[in-house]
C-alpha cells in the first residue's frame, strides 16, 4: 500500500512541476539555511571534552579593583595572577591542576640549513598533559619532577614533529627554542579541541598550540607572552620581577576536582587562601572565588559568538516563512482535489487511508526537501569558509549528528507542514463533492 | 427589444471549425416571455451568451433596446450587461463566500450606487422574492429553490430592461420549479422582457413565445410569434 | 471599494489568508532587523582609521640570535627604511590600528588611585609616527628628537609628554577639547603626563571597542624582542616596496626572522571580514526570502484564481468589467499584506527588543518599519497582478457553463 501511495504522490506531484518544484525548493532554502547556522553553533556550543567535562573546573580570584569589578556586574578577573597561580600550585587540593599561559617563541631546527621560524607555544605544568587527555604519538609529557627542577623540556605537536624531524620518533632529540637548548620528551598526536576550551581568554577558536614547555622554564627565561595581560594597578617598580609579583592577571588555572567533596575542600582552601592575601593587605574586594566546569566557563565566557546567534535565529524564522509557503500551497493543492478526495472516498477510501496517501505525499516533498536542504546546507558551510576564510576553519565541519538532524527536521517540517492540508483535505464529505459544483 | 440579424457564431481550433450558430435571426419585443428550446447541441447556450454579450459573434447584426452592440468593447459590454441584463444561471453561480444581502449587492456595486440606494434595493427585491428575512445568510444555508430565489433578486436588483434567464429550474425539484416559475411570470407581468432557455417542453410552454432552435437556426417559432425570419428548417 | 463584502469574503476562507500574513509578517521581521544590523555594520566599517591606509604596510623582526643587538638593529633598520626610494617614512610601532592586537591604559585628569580613568590606546612611536599614520595635527605639536627615548618590555615608567586623539581630549575635556594641548593628564594614576598637540583620527586597535577613536602616541622606541616596523609608501609604490623591504632586512641580518608582512588594506579587510560576511549574508536571506514570499503568494493567488473561475465569471456576467476583477484580487491581496505588515511591525519591535536585550545590539530607527510596509506593499502588488491579470481574462460566458 505504501508504494501504491508513493507512486500517487509522484505522479501529484509531476501534475504540477512547478508548484512541486517551488515547495521543494521553499523546504530546502529554509532547511538549508538553518542547518547552516545550527551547525556554526552547534560546533561554537559543543562540549570539548566530554567525557571530563563535569570534572574540570577553571578557578577564579577575585584580586581585582576595589572600586571596579573586572567586569560587570561583580565578576572576579577571567584569569589569575603569578603571586596566586604559584600559592595555589603549592598548596592546593587537586587531583591535578596547573597554571597555563600563551607564548610566541623563535624555533630554531637542528642543522645549520633550515631557517628558524616562529612557534605558537603553551607553557604549563605536568598535569596539563593528563589533565586534558592530550593523545602522545610519542613519548609523554613531563612529569611534576621536571616542573620543580625547572628543566628545559619541551612537547611537540605532530606537526611541528613532522616540520623539523620529518615525522620520526624525536624523543630525546634536541632543539633551539628562544635561545635555549630543550629536549623533546613527547609528540602529541592530533589535538584541537573546540571550543579551544582552556584558553577562552585568548580566543575559543584560535589555531591549537604548536609546541608545550613547563611553565617554570618559560618564566626562568622571560620567554615572551603574547596573551592577554590586564592590570589594575600599576606595576611598583622596573624589570620581570615587578611584573611577575604585579596584580596584573595573564595566566589561566585549571584544576581536575572529580568529587563534590573536592571542590568543597578546594573552594575551602581559596578562600582561606584569599583571608589569608586579605591579611597581607590583598584582595580589597569582597570575598568572590568562583569554580566553573567547562560548560559553565564557555557559557560564561560566551564562546558562541553573538553574530552566529542572532544568524540561527534569523535563519530559524525564515524556515518557519518557507514552512507557511508549503503549507499555503500544499493545502491549495490538495483542496483543488477535492473532487478526487471526494471520489475516492465515494468508492470506499477510508478517512484514514487518504490521510496516509496525503501525509505520503507531504512526507515525500520534505525528504525531497530535505536532501536539498542538506545540499544546500553544505554549500552554505563552504560558502562561510569562504567567506571567513581562516576565521572559521573548523567551525563549519557537519558531522553525522547534524546530517542525520537536517533530514529529520526536513521531514518532520515537511510532515507538520503538510498534517493540517491533509487533515482539511480527509474532511471533504464524500457526497458534497459528487455533486456538481 | 432584442433584434438579431443573421447571426453566426464558428469556435475555431487548431484543426476544427465548429459552427454553434447559423445565421441566426430573431426578435424579441418589449414585455414579452420567450421560450427558447431545443436539444442538446442546438446553439441554445451561445445564443443565450451572444444575447446577454457574454460572448462575441463572428457574423450578424445585434441592436439591444435599439442599439447595436455588434461592435463594443469589452467594458463597454460589461456596463451594457449591468444596466439592461439581468441574469438568472441554472446552478444560481451565487458567491459562496457572500452572504445573501452581499450577493444581491454584487452588481449594484459594479453599477457605482451609493450605498443607501444599494441597501434600499436590496431589501426591496429579497422581499420581492420573499426572503427578507435571510439577509444574513450564507448560500449554503439556504434550500435550492430560495438561492435562486437570491439569484433572481439578484437580477431584479439592478432593474434591468431583460431578464435572461438559463435553465432557471434546472437544478431545482418540480414545487420548486414552478414556485420559481410563478415569480418569474409575475416579473414579466410587470413589464420587464424575459428570455428564458430551457430544454422542457412543458415549462416552455408556460411562456408567452416559443423559440425552437436546432443545428443553430430558429426551426420553429410557436404561439403568438414576434418571429425572426430564419431560413427554416423542417422538424 | 468594496473592502466590506472582500473582508467578509476572506473570513469565511481564513486559512489561506492567514498564511499569506504571516508569511509576510515574519518576512518583514527578517527583513527590517537583518537591514538594522546591515546598515550598523555598514556604519562600522565606514569609519575611518585616520591613517593613509592605501599605501601603508607593516613587519615583524624578531632577532634569536645569541650576538643580536636589538637596539642598534632598530636604529639602522629605521635608516635603512628611510632611505629607500618610495618610501614617505617610517616609524618603530607596538600594535597597528585596527588589527585586534594592542596595549591600553587609563588616564586621569586628577592623579590618584582614586581617579576615574578613561581607557585609551597606546601607540609608541618617535617623531615620525604622525607623518608616517598620515594623520592630521590640529593643535599643538610633534615630538621632537630628543623627546623619543627607549623603553624595555618590563619598564613601567612613562615619558613625561604625549599626543592624544582629539576624541580623547573630548572625553577628558568635553567643555573645550582644544584646550587639552599644555594640560597635565595622569597615567598609572600618579604619573603626569604632559599633552603636547592633538591629533585629529587615530583608531585604537580594537574595532569593536565602543572608545575605539580614543587614542594616545607616546614618544618612545621599544626593545622588546620583536619590532614592528610600519611603513607609508609613495602612492602606488606600496605593492613593489613589501617584498623589497622584506629581503633587505632579512639579508642585513641573518639572526633574526621577519615575519607577518602585512598591508594595512588587508588588514582592515581582516578586521571587518566577520562583519563583511554577515552583512552579505543577511542581503542574501534577505534576497532569497523576499523571493519565497513573493512565489509562495503567486503560488497561493493563482490556486485562488482557480478556484474562483466561476465566480470571477459570474462577476463578468453581472456587468464587472476586467479592471473590476483585477481591483478586487489587488484590494484583497493588499488587505492581507495590511494585515501582515501590522504583525510584522509588532513582531519586528519584539524581536529587536529581545536582540537589543541579549546581544546588546542598538534599538531599530523607527523608519524602518513604514518603509518595509512599503516594501511588502510592493512585493504583494507585483506577487499578485499575474494572477490578477489572469483572473481578469476568465471570459464571462463561464457562468452560464454547466459544471
Amino acid at each position: 500500500m505504501f508504494s501504491y501511495y508513493f507512486r500517487l504522490a509522484l505522479v501529484s506531484m509531476r501534475r504540477n512541476p512547478i508548484l512541486s518544484a517551488l515547495m521543494i525548493a521553499a523546504i530546502g532554502l529554509g532547511i538549508g539555511a538553518s542547518m547552516t547556522t545550527i551547525t556554526v553553533n552547534y560546533v561554537m556550543s559543543s562540549n570539548p571534552i566530554p567525557h571530563k567535562s563535569d570534572d574540570l573546573y577553571y578557578v577564579q580570584l577575585d584580586s581585582w579593583d576595589p572600586n571596579n569589578a573586572a567586569n560587570e556586574p561583580n565578576e572576579p578577573p577571567d584569569q589569575v595572577t603569578w603571586t596566586d597561580a604559584m600559592a595555589l600550585m603549592r598548596d592546593a587540593p587537586a587531583l591535578r591542576q596547573g597554571a597555563q599561559a600563551k607564548s610566541n617563541l623563535v624555533l630554531e631546527p637542528p642543522g645549520d640549513d633550515e631557517r628558524p621560524f616562529m612557534v605558537l607555544a603553551r607553557s604549563n605544568f605536568a598535569d596539563f598533559f593528563p589533565m586534558f587527555d592530550l593523545p602522545f604519538l610519542y613519548g609523554s609529557g613531563w612529569d611534576r619532577d621536571a616542573d620543580e627542577a625547572r628543566e628545559l623540556v619541551v612537547v611537540l605537536s605532530r606537526e611541528i614533529n613532522d616540520r623539523v624531524f620529518g615525522g620520526e620518533n624525536s624523543v630525546g632529540r634536541t632543539l633551539r627554542l628562544g635561545g635555549q637548548h630543550f629536549r623533546v620528551v613527547g609528540v602529541i598526536d592530533e589535538w584541537s579541541p573546540m571550543p579551544k576550551f582552556y584558553d577562552v581568554t585568548n580566543g575559543p577558536f584560535d589555531e591549537p598550540e604548536e609546541i608545550f614547555i613547563p611553565f617554570n622554564t618559560m618564566v626562568d627565561f622571560q620567554f615572551s607572552r603574547s596573551g592577554n595581560t590586564n592590570c589594575w594597578k600599576a606595576v611598583d617598580g622596573n624589570g620581570f620581577d615587578a611584573f611577575l609579583r604585579s596584580e596584573c592577571v595573564w595566566i589561566q588555572f585549571w584544576a581536575e576536582l572529580p568529587s563534590q567533596a573536592e571542590r568543597d575542600e578546594y573552594m575551602q582552601f581559596l578562600n582561606s587562601y584569599v583571608e589569608q592575601q586579605k591579611a597581607l593587605g590583598r584582595f580589597p574586594r569582597p570575598m568572590n572565588n568562583r569554580l566553573s566546569n567547562v560548560m559553565q566557563w564557555m557559557e560564561n565566557q560566551e564562546v558562541v559568538d553573538d553574530d552566529a546567534q542572532v544568524m540561527m535565529w534569523l535563519s530559524l524564522m525564515f524556515l518557519v516563512v518557507c514552512l507557511l509557503n508549503t503549507v499555503g500551497l500544499l493545502l491549495s493543492k490538495f483542496l483543488a482535489k477535492s473532487h478526487e478526495i471526494g471520489l475516492r472516498r465515494a468508492v470506499g477510501a477510508s478517512r484514514g487511508q487518504l490521510f496516509t496517501q496525503h501525509l505520503v505525499e507531504s512526507a515525500t516533498i520534505g525528504l525531497a526537501g530535505g536532501l536539498l536542504g542538506l545540499g544546500l546546507a553544505w554549500l552554505g558551510l563552504r560558502g562561510i569558509e569562504l567567506l571567513f576564510g581562516d576565521m572559521v576553519d573548523r567551525m563549519t565541519n557537519m558531522d553525522w549528528v547534524m546530517v542525520l538532524a537536517a533530514i529529520g527536521l526536513a521531514i518532520v517540517s515537511a510532515i507538520v507542514a503538510g498534517l493540517y492540508p491533509t487533515w482539511r483535505a480527509c474532511n471533504v464529505q464524500p457526497a458534497a463533492q459528487l455533486k456538481s459544483i | 427589444m432584442l433584434s438579431m440579424q443573421q447571426i453566426a457564431k464558428v469556435y475555431r481550433t487548431d484543426t476544427v471549425e465548429t459552427h454553434a450558430l447559423r445565421e441566426l435571426t430573431l426578435t424579441v419585443d418589449e414585455g414579452d416571455f420567450v421560450a427558447v428550446t431545443g436539444p442538446s447541441g442546438s446553439g441554445k447556450t451561445t445564443f443565450l451568451n451572444i444575447a446577454g454579450l457574454l460572448e462575441t459573434f463572428s457574423s450578424g447584426t445585434y441592436m439591444l433596446d435599439g442599439r447595436d452592440v455588434s461592435n463594443l468593447n469589452d467594458s463597454a459590454r460589461s456596463k451594457l450587461r449591468n444596466e439592461k441584463i439581468g441574469f438568472i444561471f441554472q446552478s444560481f453561480n451565487l458567491i459562496p463566500d457572500l452572504n445573501i444581502f452581499d450577493n444581491v449587492d454584487v452588481p449594484l456595486r459594479y453599477r457605482g450606487f451609493k450605498s443607501a440606494e444599494r441597501k434600499a434595493r436590496i431589501e426591496k427585491y429579497l422581499d420581492v422574492v420573499g426572503l427578507s428575512g435571510r439577509m444574513k445568510h450564507l448560500p449554503s444555508q439556504l434550500s435550492g429553490g430560495q438561492q435562486q430565489r437570491v439569484a433572481i433578486a439578484r437580477a431584479l436588483a439592478g432593474e434591468p430592461r431583460f431578464l435572461l434567464a438559463d435553465e432557471p429550474t434546472g437544478n431545482l425539484d418540480s414545487a420548486m420549479a414552478r414556485s420559481v416559475m410563478g415569480l418569474l411570470k409575475e416579473i414579466n407581468e410587470e413589464g420587464t422582457t424575459i428570455v428564458m432557455v430551457t430544454h422542457d417542453p412543458t415549462l416552455a410552454n408556460e411562456a408567452k413565445t416559443n423559440i425552437h432552435l436546432k443545428d443553430g437556426v430558429v426551426s420553429e417559432t410557436a404561439s403568438i410569434s414576434q418571429l425572426g425570419n430564419g431560413k427554416q428548417n423542417a422538424a | 471599494m468594496e473592502f466590506g463584502p472582500i473582508l467578509r469574503a476572506m473570513t469565511r476562507n481564513k486559512t489561506g489568508a492567514i498564511l499569506i500574513a504571516l508569511q509576510i509578517a515574519f518576512t518583514m521581521t527578517i527583513m527590517i532587523n537583518a537591514i538594522h544590523i546591515i546598515e550598523e555594520r555598514n556604519d562600522a566599517m565606514a569609519r575611518p582609521s585616520g591613517l593613509d591606509e592605501a599605501n601603508l604596510f607593516y613587519l615583524t623582526s624578531t632577532g634569536f640570535a645569541d650576538d643580536f643587538n636589538e637596539q642598534q638593529q632598530i636604529e639602522e633598520d629605521l635608516r635603512q627604511i628611510r632611505a629607500l626610494s618610495g618610501v614617505v617614512n617610517a616609524v618603530q610601532i607596538n600594535a597597528i590600528p585596527l588589527s585586534g592586537g594592542g596595549w591600553s591604559m587609563g588616564l586621569s585628569t586628577e592623579p590618584g588611585a582614586d581617579a576615574d580613568g578613561t581607557g585609551v590606546a597606546v601607540y609608541f612611536v618617535d617623531e615620525h609616527g604622525i607623518d608616517t599614520f598620515g594623520v592630521e595635527q590640529v593643535a599643538g605639536e610633534n615630538f621632537d628628537i630628543t623627546d623619543v627615548g627607549w623603553r624595555e618590555r618590563t619598564d613601567t615608567e612613562w615619558p613625561d609628554k604625549t599626543i592624544l586623539t582629539v576624541a580623547m581630549a573630548t572625553e577628558m575635556f568635553p567643555d573645550d577639547p582644544m584646550s587639552a594641548v599644555g594640560k597635565t593628564v595622569y597615567i598609572n594614576d600618579t604619573e603626569p603626563m604632559t599633552v603636547i598637540g592633538l591629533i585629529k583620527t587615530l583608531q585604537a586597535p580594537w574595532n569593536g571597542w565602543s572608545g575605539v577613536e580614543r587614542s594616545m602616541l607616546v614618544p618612545q622606541k621599544m626593545l622588546f624582542g620583536s619590532a614592528r616596523y610600519l611603513i607609508r609608501t609613495e602612492p602606488g609604490a606600496r605593492d613593489t616596496l613589501m617584498p623589497q623591504v622584506e629581503e633587505m632586512l632579512a639579508a642585513s641580518n641573518r639572526g633574526r626572522i621577519i615575519r607577518s608582512m602585512r598591508s594595512l588594506e588587508e588588514t582592515r579587510e581582516r578586521s571587518y571580514r566577520g562583519d563583511r560576511s554577515m552583512t552579505l549574508m543577511l542581503k542574501i536571506v534577505v534576497g532569497i526570502l523576499t523571493a519565497v514570499t513573493a512565489l509562495g503568494i503567486v503560488g497561493l493567488a493563482s490556486f485562488a484564481v482557480n478556484r474562483r473561475t466561476r465566480q470571477i465569471g459570474t462577476r463578468r456576467a453581472l456587468g464587472a468589467s476586467k479592471g473590476d476583477i483585477m481591483r478586487y484580487f489587488l484590494v484583497e491581496n493588499f488587505m492581507i499584506t495590511t494585515m501582515g505588515v501590522v504583525l510584522g511591525a509588532i513582531m519586528t519591535v519584539i524581536f529587536n527588543i529581545m536582540l537589543v536585550d541579549s546581544l546588546s545590539l542598538p534599538p531599530l530607527n523607527v523608519w524602518y518599519i513604514p518603509a518595509a510596509v512599503l516594501v511588502m506593499w510592493a512585493v504583494g502588488f507585483l506577487a499578485v497582478s499575474g494572477p490578477a491579470r489572469r483572473a481578469s481574462n476568465v471570459p464571462p460566458a463561464v457562468a452560464t457553463r454547466t459544471a
